[in-house]
């Protein structure tokens, strides 16, 4: 019955949402996607709180237990508590100055920071990659160069303002680039749906918990 | 009643493909033959890389991406957790379950759970390696560079949805100097997964993994019908080009009905 349940709640709420995604003017259909959207929201909303309940049981414990680094925990405590509490009993919309200034002050440098490191990742795996130990590898080194140079004006100074390099770049990207990608996405498509059949129909089982052997 | 406009072909598509998933699966259950199923490398790597960190004593570390649970590619994600906690489980080695979406977060904790108490391990199962990180995309990469680098993981599992934090974990887990299985349907995400990791599952083979991993035959059996598919949209390719080439755009009308 734990199984069981849940799988036929899956399956008619699936068939519902299925259907009201394909079908048109049925009121019924509509307001039981809206009702299942907003469900999800609400599940949504109550999750955040069991996720800040796990990461006080963790900072916690650490910092109970002095484990090295604990100062970090009681800093990472400070700044949720902190936000929350000022977001819920201070500014209490989103458009409050305070709470304004700390989203574009703190969280979007942060997170622009953390973004720009990407650059450097990727020389490091360009680096790894390009290395040439194998024919895959001596394609993809190639491919890469002409691409990079075709991309920036040293490429088509290098060749006397010619822009075969450009070209060529453009070809790659647009013609194997674009064949690969969408013979990966028809795959990746149907896989998708047919997991989503799979969870459906009750076969797959792996999402209610354990491997379901 | 009327099917939305532009729905009706992918409508009658996704009918015919859920009879021939029915179909096979009523063929696999008669006991009828399926077809092999082509070896998988990064699949098939699974139980190398957690058994390297068995031997190593250090934990395994598993993202499921950064999709919500509406998203197919974290719902497959889940089922690989399921796997992978159980093996974790069998060889008594820690499992460091990572997350980003809250409400993936409570399933990730309950599937890992389940699995420990499914081969009899329960008082194995630790609360706190199963982590909800943050809900911001970055904050959730800056957490798990931080576990990689503390906790050293022999083995880097990176399978679901993943935007532009793919390339930070992976080249941090090969720094770490973990084994990388990844993973994902994100084609833009796909080349950074492939440069920088061990193994990577591409598109489809994420959604294939729990059939070929549990190496059911009623779940191998959609994968069957997921290729009869892939067949008829090859056939669909040729013969839009060849119509195509010849000025004809039946077949572009017909698809967008």
């Amino acid at each position: 019955m734990k199984k069981e349940l849940p799988v036929a709640i899956t399956l008619i709420l699936a068939i519902l949402y299925v259907l009201a995604n394909y079908f048109t003017g049925v009121a019924f259909l509509d307001t039981a996607k809206n009702l299942l959207d907003r469900w999800y929201l609400i599940v949504a909303a109550w999750a955040v709180l069991v996720g800040s309940i796990n990461l006080t049981q963790i900072h916690g414990r650490r910092i109970s237990g002095k484990r090295e680094g604990w100062i970090f925990s009681v800093w990472l405590l400070i700044c949720l508590y902190g936000m929350m509490f000022f977001g819920i009993f201070v500014a209490k919309n989103a458009s409050h100055p305070g709470w304004t200034f700390m989203y574009n002050q703190l969280i979007a440098p942060m997170n622009a920071t953390v973004y720009s490191t990407i650059v450097f990742y990727i020389g490091s795996a360009a680096y790894r990659a390009f290395r040439v130990r194998s024919p895959e590898a001596s394609v993809l080194l190639v491919t890469a160069l002409i691409m990079m140079l075709g991309r920036v004006p040293l490429g088509r100074m290098l060749l006397g303002g010619h822009p075969a390099l450009s070209q060529m770049a453009d070809w790659i990207l647009n013609v194997p680039n674009s064949a690969g990608m969408r013979g990966i996405q028809i795959g990746a498509c149907l896989g998708g749906v047919a997991t989503a059949l799979r969870i459906a129909l009750g076969i797959e089982r792996g999402h209610l918990g354990g491997t379901g052997e | 009643m009327s099917i939305v406009t532009g729905y009706s072909f992918a409508f009658w598509v996704e009918i015919l493909f859920l009879v021939a998933v029915i179909v096979m699966i009523r063929r696999a259950r008669g006991g009828m033959k399926i077809p092999e199923i082509y070896k998988v490398a990064g699949l098939e790597a699974m139980d190398e890389a957690i058994g390297r960190c068995t031997e190593m004593g250090k934990p395994v570390h598993f993202s499921p991406g950064i999709g919500d649970l509406q998203n197919a590619q974290t719902l497959a994600a889940m089922s690989i957790l399921g796997y992978v906690a159980k093996q974790c489980a069998r060889y008594d080695t820690d499992l460091i379950a990572t997350n980003r979406n809250v409400i993936v977060y409570p399933l990730s904790e309950e599937i890992v759970k389940q699995s420990f108490a499914e081969v009899g391990k329960l008082d194995n199962f630790k609360p706190d390696n199963v982590r909800w990180i943050s809900d911001d995309q970055f904050a959730y990469a800056t957490g798990v560079t931080g576990i990689m680098f503390r906790e050293k993981p022999a083995a880097n599992i990176l399978v679901g949805a993943f935007w532009a934090e793919s390339l930070i974990f992976a080249e941090v887990g090969s720094i770490a100097g973990a084994i990388q299985i990844s993973g994902t349907a994100n084609t833009h995400q796909i080349p950074f997964f492939v440069a920088a990791c061990d193994y990577c599952l591409i598109g489809e083979e994420l959604y294939a993994a729990s059939a070929y991993l549990s190496k059911e035959p009623v779940l191998l059996a959609s994968l069957v019908a997921q290729d009869w598919g892939k067949m008829v949209g090859v056939v669909l390719i040729v013969v839009g080009t060849v119509m195509a080439s010849v000025g004809s755009n039946a077949l572009g009308t017909l698809l967008s009905k």
